[in-house]
């Protein structure tokens, strides 16, 4: 990297230190207790992953430049000044090590929210260049094609139709008016098309109004993973543009964890004004039809599952009881792991981690708390309701040879739904 | 004689079958798209879901492979789509519903769980060529289904 990108990194770093962060490193009492609430560091016990360490390069530059101390020293050039090199080395803290779960920020004594300090501290990494080139490329993908996978309109279309032809429910595009908006990430577009399959069913059994738009699908949203908030803010803007456009009530965010922070509590923050609709997730959504007697299911799971919690829709996104909620009208045993809520443990591949293969052997190492907390349950099956955990957990089951089936909660419950006589399955062929 | 001609019909048999018919004719639907996958794994699914003496163990087994051929293939989340690779995902997701232990069999059964994995299968192969264009997988299955009614009469 050039003198020109660790500059410009250096001005982003600095552009970063807001009074929160200024209030945060005051604040750090060095104790550690974030490292014993991170599964990087508890699964490897490397030092180096102790989350406040992440953002070492941006407690630097906010001592040496916002305190009197660090002034002093760096006149006296008593300071180290942060060099290429090291950001260079922190990528791998920042990006490989951290899935943004937030549970370091959930027990640190003083209140730091170090989540978001990391993600403070990846939009100076991405404005100097040290960025993994996965997330660079899926990044790209998503400013360009609108997917970070590169799934284009007509691949999605094609999905639908094969929907529609197996249900016999028509898939909605471009409805003004409608009540709902549905979003997508590609993880379900190409993984499990039997998501739409499932929303499709429970929207019709519950005669609501639903569409998707042309326009604007995708929901992830690469720019909170990289740390670009001019990405994020493009990216949420056309979500934005089409739910306006289509003139919807609200709009859903999928089974996808990071996707539902970023339209749900940046999103208003990233284009500076308040939304003219609702942001939901599609389990809040839900677990509404159920209180309003919309969701009608019949029958019961035999197996004995638990749920596993994604970070951003629980911890950090307060969707705690509603799962609950849904999993208690089909499955008669369900129990809780140890950590479970707001302190459940991350999967190891959210926050751009499993679009990160630098960092594939450290997402697997992180699963192993994971797998810990599933062999003290000795349960069948794992529900969960995020796309990437899902594919996560299941790559980490089947490379700790565990046969256990993994679940999206709103795919049980499409199974368990009261069947409409009068909908079933197409007859046009 | 038994005509399917739509879904419905479709459906209605693999219903009424047994599993171990719907495991042999699940067999019939995964062989169309197998060759999209290119992997023994989906062959051995076949081979045991097609032969209704099939000892559990060797359903536990080939349904383990099967798992494990998908994980393998799933476009990892933030990775540029090849289309034509995740074709080998949904044939190795088809080839694991015909050889799913009956203790996790979901409600829509082995053979419709194959059928339309195997349609988006073949959905996928096509999706960069020609997106627009309609998948005749579904036609086929009609009259592999129907051939196997014949035989069983």
């Amino acid at each position: 990297m050039s003198k020109a990108t660790l500059e410009r990194g250096l001005n982003a770093l600095r552009e970063q230190i807001d009074t929160p962060i200024a209030l945060f490193f005051s604040s750090c009492t060095h104790c550690g207790m974030c490292a014993t609430a991170c599964l990087f560091y508890t699964e490897t016990e490397n030092p180096a992953y102790t989350p406040i360490n992440k953002v070492e390069p941006l407690r630097r530059l906010w001592e040496q430049e916002y305190t009197l101390v660090g002034r002093i020293k760096k006149a006296l050039g008593m300071s180290k000044p942060i060099t290429d090199a090291e950001l260079e080395e922190w990528k791998e803290y920042a990006y490989n090590a951290c899935s943004l779960c937030g549970r370091c920020t959930m027990v640190c004594p003083v209140g730091n929210d170090i989540t978001y300090m990391i993600r403070k501290m990846r939009e100076g990494m991405a404005a100097s260049g040290h960025t993994p080139e996965g997330l660079v490329g899926a990044s790209t993908r998503a400013v360009k094609i609108g997917s970070p996978m590169g799934v284009k309109l007509p691949a999605l279309q094609a999905q639908a139709r094969h929907v529609e032809k197996d249900t016999g429910i028509e898939i909605p595009f471009d409805v003004e008016g409608a009540e709902y908006m549905l979003l997508m990430s590609s993880m379900e577009i190409m993984n499990y098309p039997e998501y739409l399959e499932a929303v499709s069913k429970i929207f019709n059994a519950a005669g609501k109004s639903w569409t998707i738009s042309s326009e604007a699908f995708e929901a992830t949203n690469s720019g909170i993973q990289i740390g670009s908030s001019d990405i994020a803010r493009e990216l949420v803007s056309r979500v934005v543009n089409a739910a306006e456009k289509l003139k919807v009530k609200t709009v859903i965010s999928p089974e996808c964890g990071h996707a539902y922070t970023a339209i749900r509590w940046e999103g208003p923050n990233l284009i500076g004004r308040p939304f003219p609709f609702h942001v939901k997730h599609i389990l809040e959504v839900l677990d509404e039809f159920r209180e309003q007697g919309l969701l009608k299911t019949e029958g019961f799971e035999d197996a004995r599952m638990t749920f596993h919690d994604p970070c951003q829709l629980v911890r950090r996104g307060g969707v705690v009881q509603q799962p609950r909620n849904l999993l208690n009208m089909v499955a008669t045993d369900f129990v809780e792991m140890k950590d479970h809520g707001i302190m459940n443990w991350c999967c190891g591949a959210g926050g751009g981690v499993s679009a990160n293969e630098d960092a594939e052997e450290l997402k697997m190492k992180a699963f192993n708390r994971k797998k810990h907390q599933l062999e003290e349950l000795n349960v069948d099956t794992l529900v969960t309701a995020c796309a990437n955990c899902r594919i996560q957990i299941e790559e980490g089951l089947e490379e700790n040879e565990i046969d256990m089936p993994v679940v999206g909660l709103t795919e049980m419950l499409a199974e368990h739904l009261v069947e409409d006589k009068k909908t079933g399955v197409s007859d046009n062929d | 004689m038994t005509e399917i001609n739509n879904e419905s019909q479709f459906r209605a048999a693999l219903k009424g079958m047994s599993l171990a018919n719907q495991r042999e004719v699940g067999a019939s639907f995964v062989e169309q798209v197998a060759y999209l996958a290119d992997d023994e794994r989906i062959g051995f699914a076949i081979r045991v879901a097609s032969n209704k003496d099939a000892a559990e163990d060797e359903l536990n087994a080939a349904h383990k492979a099967a798992k494990a051929a998908a994980i393998d293939c799933y476009t990892r989340c933030g990775s540029d789509a090849d289309w034509a690779a995740q074709a080998g995902y949904f044939v190795a997701r088809a080839a694991s519903a015909i050889v799913t232990p009956e203790k996790d069999v979901g409600r829509d059964g082995p053979a419709w769980t194959a059928a339309a994995n195997s349609r988006l299968a073949r959905t996928c192969s096509i999706i960069e060529s020609n997106p627009e264009a309609e998948s005749q997988e579904a036609g086929k299955q009609y009259r592999i289904l129907e051939d196997y009614l014949k035989k069983r009469v």
